[in-house]
């Protein structure tokens, strides 16, 4: 899925492939529909998205102490 | 230099294409390392762990898999062995699906994910969050939503069935965000 903002067809293909289900499919097609109208599934879908989000942007650097003994410890140091 | 030539160069004991390929991925290790055990000491222990393994085991790589799937496997069995040996963490429990969504609680959490860069009391809550995950639904998480590997990926490195995985990475999403449901709306 595209990192900025999703269209309709990938946010369906993403649901439906959490499911097992084709885009096509009967269970697919019925979740499309309910969710162009509900409101607390598209609150809940976008939660669930900015979760997946937080942990994406949350990232450390490794220290360059911590790459120096990584480099000794291997023998690697030139 | 094509990743392929590296290997093949320190498969045949060339000092200097083994240091690259490791300044390659020292990054990609130790970030991944830290998203599982939530501990910069615990990361660089992994990390290193995860590198001897790649030393020690490089004449055996056949090429068939991708570096980066292979060296995330060697993570991913590091901090499953570690979480095994500290199986007194309090997890959270799936037993009773207490993963389930409570309508009352779909409220709108209008905050965007680019807060976290500099909030410390968010990564708390992060942090916090995603240390209830047992390790086996954590690491499909990360691998998965994180990584951005593919369901087939994840399942490969956890040795699980594709529906198997797609099952556990529902319950750590639902999961992790009723978790941060109560950080937001209760706050």
């Amino acid at each position: 899925m595209s990192e900025t903002k999703p269209t309709c067809k990938e946010v369906m293909l993403h649901i439906c492939d959490n499911l097992g289900e084709e885009l096509n499919s009967a269970k697919c097609i019925s979740i499309r529909a309910h969710m162009e109208n509900c409101n607390s599934c598209n609150r809940y879908f976008n939660s669930v998205e900015t979760t997946i989000e937080f942990y994406k942007k949350y990232n450390v650097e490794l220290p360059e102490k911590a790459h120096n003994r990584l480099i000794d410890m291997l023998g690697l140091k030139d | 230099m094509e990743e392929e030539k590296l290997i093949e160069l320190a498969q045949g004991g060339d000092r200097k294409a083994l240091g690259e390929l490791v300044k390659r991925y020292e990054q990609t290790v130790y970030n991944f390392s830290f998203k599982i055990c939530r501990n910069k000491e615990k990361a660089e222990n992994t990390m290193q762990e995860t590198f001897l393994s790649m030393v020690k085991s490089l004449s055996q790589f056949s090429g068939q898999s991708k570096l980066s799937t292979w060296l995330y496997r060697v993570v991913s069995n590091h901090c499953l062995m570690l979480a095994r040996s500290q199986s007194k963490y309090d997890y959270a429990s799936f037993e009773d699906d207490n993963v389930s969504i409570d309508e009352k609680e779909i409220a709108d959490w209008k905050v965007s994910p680019d807060i976290i860069t500099e909030n410390n009391e968010l990564k708390d809550a992060l942090d916090s969050a995603i240390k209830k995950l047992p390790a086996e639904y954590r690491v499909v998480f990360l691998l998965r939503d994180v990584e951005e590997l593919s369901t087939e990926e994840t399942a490969k490195i956890v040795d699980l069935s594709v529906a198997a995985t797609k099952s556990r990475l529902h319950r750590a999403r639902s999961f992790l965000r009723n978790e941060l449901n109560k950080v937001f709306v209760h706050e």
